[in-house]
């Protein structure tokens, strides 16, 4: 799998990877080509690379990174053209000036490198002598056309024919001769450099790809990962860049949230709008951005390496593509217990699973899929709003309402009963009063008959009636009227 | 002629013909021919095939475009390696036409090309800035077949107009619409404080209050027959970022709020309203504004249709100077040469 079959991830890769200054069209595209990184030693060495280029970066001054930055805007795309001088084709005046072209801009960067110490992070091949055969008047000149110096019958006849334009196109045909025969003298000359040129080429977008990589980690706050050597991840006060940009422009914060989950399955209940989404959302993210070596949105972050990476949250997609909501998420979930069978290293993050069906339905398939999805080699965070018995699970929930507000943080909670804040939230919206009072009515009328019919006990210690319950709801002067008619008990 | 000088003030000039056959590749190669290029940088390219030798559509003779030593010019790939003069590549850029990327060079010998550019405007303002990044300071697009957009001023600072028979056989006809594009060509900037503010919107319908205030003024396009005029009494300035039509000009003339308002819209190229409906606004006591303007240099002539009507070229240019109040010029006419 390659960046490009990542980068459209409902986490919001895009929108990171756009956020890159890249200088090459180029860059862009051998970016996207890159396969996702899956050992802990290609990925080191990655961030090892990416370091250099952040002290860089901190170390000169904003003009020498522009400078640097224009000359990569000339890194051109010329793979067909060394695949043709690789093949001992003669090379046109155009394919030429391509590889001229690339060496002068190899030379020059490479000197940059040098002079900061970052020859030895990236080396670029050294193609002076590339220049020196497509250079004969030693211009230094990144232009081309077959120089009058390669051939002085060729400047004979080019000075006849300034003189006698009439004659231009019958010594046009004597020059194309000439010239024709000082290509393929050219190209074969170049032939041994085709590898070189190859190489450089790829330094360079390498290059450009670090520096973006390195000013966005200055630019979003972005941190330096540790790799997990017990596969549990840790991350400290992480954030979704583009969640938080959004709040931002609403002159909104966003609360950082830290999290640890690895071993055991991860359970996060908590209230509607807790940013249950948002914590898988990010974490997808970070996961997907440490395995292509990009910054990482956090404080501090310890990740595990994984083989594949799982998100599957309520896909608009699939709605489209004529599927109903809840087999298009039935498929999501079916190819990562597949995955998980093939042992391999499997992230799996999911966002409350079975959502559209029933409860009782759901209840049983999500507890289910705790169960399925509990391997050694499977990490897997869920949100779900359906209460599951906590066996093998470790329970995470969101704080909730506090003052008004909503405290985003996660603790972990030792039963997996799932909060009751739907209707606060509601009115808290300011949704319609007569539903919402009514639906407390109905809540107290199903609870009171649940628990008379279990065990008799007082409905004042019902959580829908105690105000002092953290979880529960307020219901000052509700009275109980759920079909509208006056005289219920309350 | 004097209209060569005032070329080089500006740092890029469109050739426009009204409609094809109207002379545009002869007043291009005429400026080609008389611009001093150890002066300025000179690169010329085109939009589309351009430089054929036989029209495409009509099949008519076509001038070729002649190159004199020391000029740059973009074409595509494949006909620079058509090309029959001697030239050297200073870029490649990663513009993509049906004919290759377009490639940039500097004539050292001087002789006919084929010119096949950028195909969009788009492309052709990534080209512009290209070219000025290695050091060309005047760049002559000639726009191809009545594509009026791209002489718009988003792309170049100044143009030439040509026009002739070949867009009305009638002479009165072909004064009147001609001194009508001319008339939208010179429509005044609007105030500063309009530019700033206004610059950057490219969609929608907005105005101004008296205070200054900007406001979009609507979710529907100015296109459409539904358009309403709601809740702004203090209109100072309204804006029509996309294109202006008839129905909507008309709406704006007889809407009695709006009698004192400035009408501004981006360019002269998104005006696509009937000289009559013009003419009506401008005699209500309409005022209208763009935020960019390019500078006309000059209108020429070709008094040939390319079926065969010829109109006197004399009267023509004269009758056409008097409406536009700019001189005319017949390139086509040997005295000229």
């Amino acid at each position: 799998m390659q960046l490009r079959d990542h980068i459209e991830s409902p986490c919001g890769l895009r929108y990171v990877f756009e956020q890159l200054e890249l200088q090459a069209g180029y860059t862009r595209r051998w970016m996207l080509d890159m396969p996702m990184m899956r050992t802990g030693e290609e990925i080191a060495q990655s961030y090892e690379v990416l370091r250099q280029f952040v002290r860089f970066v901190e170390e000169v001054d904003t003009p020498y990174i522009n400078t640097l930055q224009f000359r990569l805007q000339g890194l051109k795309d010329i793979r067909t053209t060394i695949k043709n001088l690789g093949q001992q084709a003669v090379l046109d005046d155009i394919e030429l000036f391509e590889v001229k072209h690339l060496a002068i801009l190899a030379v020059d960067v490479a000197e940059r490198m040098k002079a900061n110490g970052l020859d030895k992070a990236i080396s670029v091949p050294d193609l002076n002598e590339v220049i020196t055969i497509l250079d004969p008047d030693g211009l230094k000149m990144a232009t081309f056309y077959v120089y009058d110096s390669y051939c002085q019958e060729l400047r004979d006849l080019r000075a006849q024919m300034r003189q006698n334009p009439n004659r231009q196109e019958e010594l046009l045909a004597e020059c194309a001769e000439i010239e024709e025969g000082v290509r393929r003298d050219l190209s074969k000359q170049l032939v041994p450099f085709a590898k070189a040129l190859e190489e450089a080429q790829i330094a360079m977008a390498k290059i450009d790809m670090n520096l973006a990589k390195a000013l966005q980690i200055k630019q979003l706050g972005l941190c330096f990962p540790t790799i997990s050597k017990d596969d549990i991840s840790r991350y400290e006060a992480m954030f979704h860049p583009q969640v938080k940009d959004a709040l931002a422009q609403r002159k909104r914060a966003f609360q950082p949230v830290s999290l640890t989950f690895g071993q055991k399955p991860t359970l996060i209940t908590g209230a509607n709008m807790g940013g249950k989404t948002v914590v898988l959302k990010t974490l997808t993210l970070c996961q997907y951005l440490f395995q292509y070596g990009f910054g990482i949105p956090a404080q501090s972050a310890d990740i595990a390496v994984k083989d594949e990476v799982f998100f599957c949250i309520g896909d608009e997609q699939s709605i489209e593509k004529g599927l109903s909501s809840f087999a298009a998420e039935m498929k999501n979930i079916d190819a990562v217990i597949k995955a998980s069978r093939e042992n391999r290293k499997i992230v799996a993050l999911i966002d409350e699973p079975a959502r559209t069906t029933n409860p009782t339905e759901g209840t049983a398939l999500v507890s289910a899929l705790v169960k399925v999805l509990r391997g050694d080699n499977v990490s897997l965070v869920m949100t779900t709003h359906y209460d599951i018995e906590p066996t093998d699970a470790r329970c995470l929930r969101v704080k909730g309402f506090e003052n008004g507000t909503m405290n985003y943080e996660l603790v972990e909670v030792q039963d997996g009963e799932v909060p009751h804040e739907a209707l606060n939230i509601a009115e808290s919206l300011g949704i319609d009063k007569e539903w919402i009072e009514s639906a407390r009515a109905f809540l107290i009328m199903s609870n009171s008959t649940q628990l008379e019919g279990l065990s008799g006990l007082n409905m004042a210690n019902s959580p829908y009636l105690n105000p002092s319950n953290s979880r529960g709801l307020k219901t000052k002067g509700v009275e109980f009227d759920p079909l509208g008619e006056k005289g219920g008990n309350a | 002629m004097t209209f060569i000088d005032d070329i080089l003030n500006y740092d890029s000039l469109s050739i426009v013909g009204l409609q094809k056959n109207t002379g545009k590749t002869v007043s291009l190669n005429y400026v080609l021919d008389r611009l001093p290029i150890d002066r300025k940088r000179i690169a010329v390219t085109s939009i589309g095939i351009d430089g054929e030798t036989t029209d495409q559509v009509t099949r008519t003779q076509k001038p070729e475009i002649y190159l004199r030593q020391g000029m740059y010019f973009g074409t595509s790939e494949m006909h620079y390696r058509q090309k029959r003069i001697v030239s050297e590549l200073i870029d490649v850029s990663d513009e993509n036409t049906s004919l290759g990327r377009v490639v940039t060079a500097k004539a050292l010998t001087g002789g006919k090309i084929l010119l096949s550019g950028p195909s969009s405007s788009s492309g052709l303002k990534r080209w512009m800035k290209d070219m000025h990044r290695v050091g060309i300071e005047l760049v002559i697009i000639d726009g191809a077949l009545s594509r009026m957009s791209l002489a718009s001023p988003a792309v170049s600072q100044s143009m030439i107009l040509a026009t002739g028979a070949a867009y009305s056989t009638n002479m009165n006809t072909l004064v009147q619409q001609t001194a009508f594009v001319v008339d939208l060509i010179k429509i005044p900037l609007t105030e500063e404080d309009n530019l700033q503010l206004l610059m950057p919107i490219e969609k929608g319908v907005w105005y101004i209050d008296d205070e200054g205030a900007l406001h979009e003024l609507s979710h529907i396009s100015s296109l459409s027959q539904d358009f309403r005029f709601e809740g702004m009494d203090r209109c100072k300035t309204l804006y029509v970022a996309g294109a202006l039509v008839d129905g909507f000009l008309e709406k704006v003339r007889k809407n009695p709020k709006l009698k004192t308002c400035e009408l501004v819209v981006r360019d002269f190229t998104k005006i696509f309203v009937s000289p009559q409906q013009y003419r009506l606004f401008l005699k209500a006591g309409g005022m209208i504004r763009v935020l960019q303007k390019s500078k006309l240099i000059a209108v020429t002539v070709n008094p040939t249709s390319p079926l065969g009507v010829t109109l006197d070229s004399d009267t023509l240019c004269n009758r056409l100077s008097e409406a536009i109040q700019l001189p005319v010029y017949d390139l086509m006419k040997k005295e000229c040469n």
